[in-house]
């Protein structure tokens, strides 16, 4: 599996978002990320399993305390991803809003010629 | 890998109002010189191929990305009724028009179907889109829900720190 593909695999759990959105405030042990979630420590060493394999974590050393700590740059890569689908339809429906805008503009005003046509640049959407 | 018609996946969906009747609006999804004025990616310049906006017709184009490559993507039309409802299948494709995987992973969902409604209110339209991938392997289906339910219950909102902590990590 590309790393993308195991990277989403692991967000698809709400449960392992949230751990990671603790994680986000420092390394914590695994009793306490435990501890706001209802749900056994096997289940949540579990998740833990999954976000480590992923890269998005890694655990400390100490047999005692093996803090977990949060992996920037598998995360940062996914959410960037997300960004890009989201700008993919908000970018999407701003140009038709503005498109739409100009049809309605031309429309209202008949006596005018109506606007050239606007010739598509190559580098117009940014 | 098997499909698994019965994964459930919670679909991507998207509400924007815009400030024209439906039928404007409905000649803008169908129209080819509307198409390329308005859809596709951020900084990225489409070209339509061909576009039959019909049942069983298709909207093929290019897609010219920032980095010079160019990807290519395909529509199927399932349902048009106008001026309410397009349905729609989305995929990459080739050039040839052939269903192809996503050029930037094995598992982003092939075909990823498109519910898109219009709604009259009062002169202006509210266009509703519904996403959900069809046909998904399990692999398809965590994949895109880890992307949507990451991206609707937020890297921003109760992940305002996780954001936080993003922004410091240059």
């Amino acid at each position: 599996m590309d790393r993308l593909s195991s990277t989403f695999s692991a967000l698809a759990d709400p449960t392992r978002r949230a751990i990671l959105a603790r994680l986000a405030l420092g390394e914590t042990s695994v009793n306490d990320l435990a501890a706001p979630f209802d749900m056994s420590l096997p289940a949540v060493s579990k998740h833990l399993k999954v976000l480590e394999g992923a890269g998005l974590i890694t655990r400390g050393r100490n047999a005692q305390w093996r803090p977990c700590k949060l992996e920037a740059a598998p995360l940062k890569e996914a959410a960037s991803w997300i960004d890009f689908y989201r700008k993919f339809w908000e970018a999407s429906f701003d140009r038709l809003d503005a498109y739409l805008e100009r049809l309605q503009s031309a429309d209202a005003t008949p006596d005018k010629p109506k606007p050239a046509k606007r010739k598509r640049r190559k580098n117009d959407r940014t | 890998m098997t499909a698994h018609e019965s994964v459930s996946v919670t679909p991507f969906t998207v509400t924007r109002i815009f400030n024209a009747p439906r039928d404007v609006v409905w000649k803008a999804w169908t129209e080819r010189e509307a198409l390329e004025e308005w859809w596709g990616p951020k900084g990225c310049a489409i070209e339509v191929e061909t576009l039959d906006a019909s049942p069983g017709g298709t909207f093929h184009y290019s897609m010219r990305m920032p980095d010079g490559q160019i990807w290519w993507g395909i529509f199927h039309y399932e349902e048009l009724v106008k001026p309410e409802r397009i349905v729609f299948v989305n995929s990459f494709s080739n050039d040839a028009g052939e269903v192809t995987r996503a050029p930037f992973s094995e598992s982003w969902p092939r075909q990823v179907r498109n519910f898109v409604t219009f709604h009259d209110e009062g002169g202006k339209t509210r266009l509703e889109l519904r996403s959900e991938p069809i046909r998904a392997t399990a692999e398809e289906c965590a994949f895109f829900e880890g992307m949507f339910g990451s991206l609707q219950q937020g890297f921003g909102g109760t992940f305002d720190q996780l954001d936080d902590y993003l922004a410091t990590q240059k």
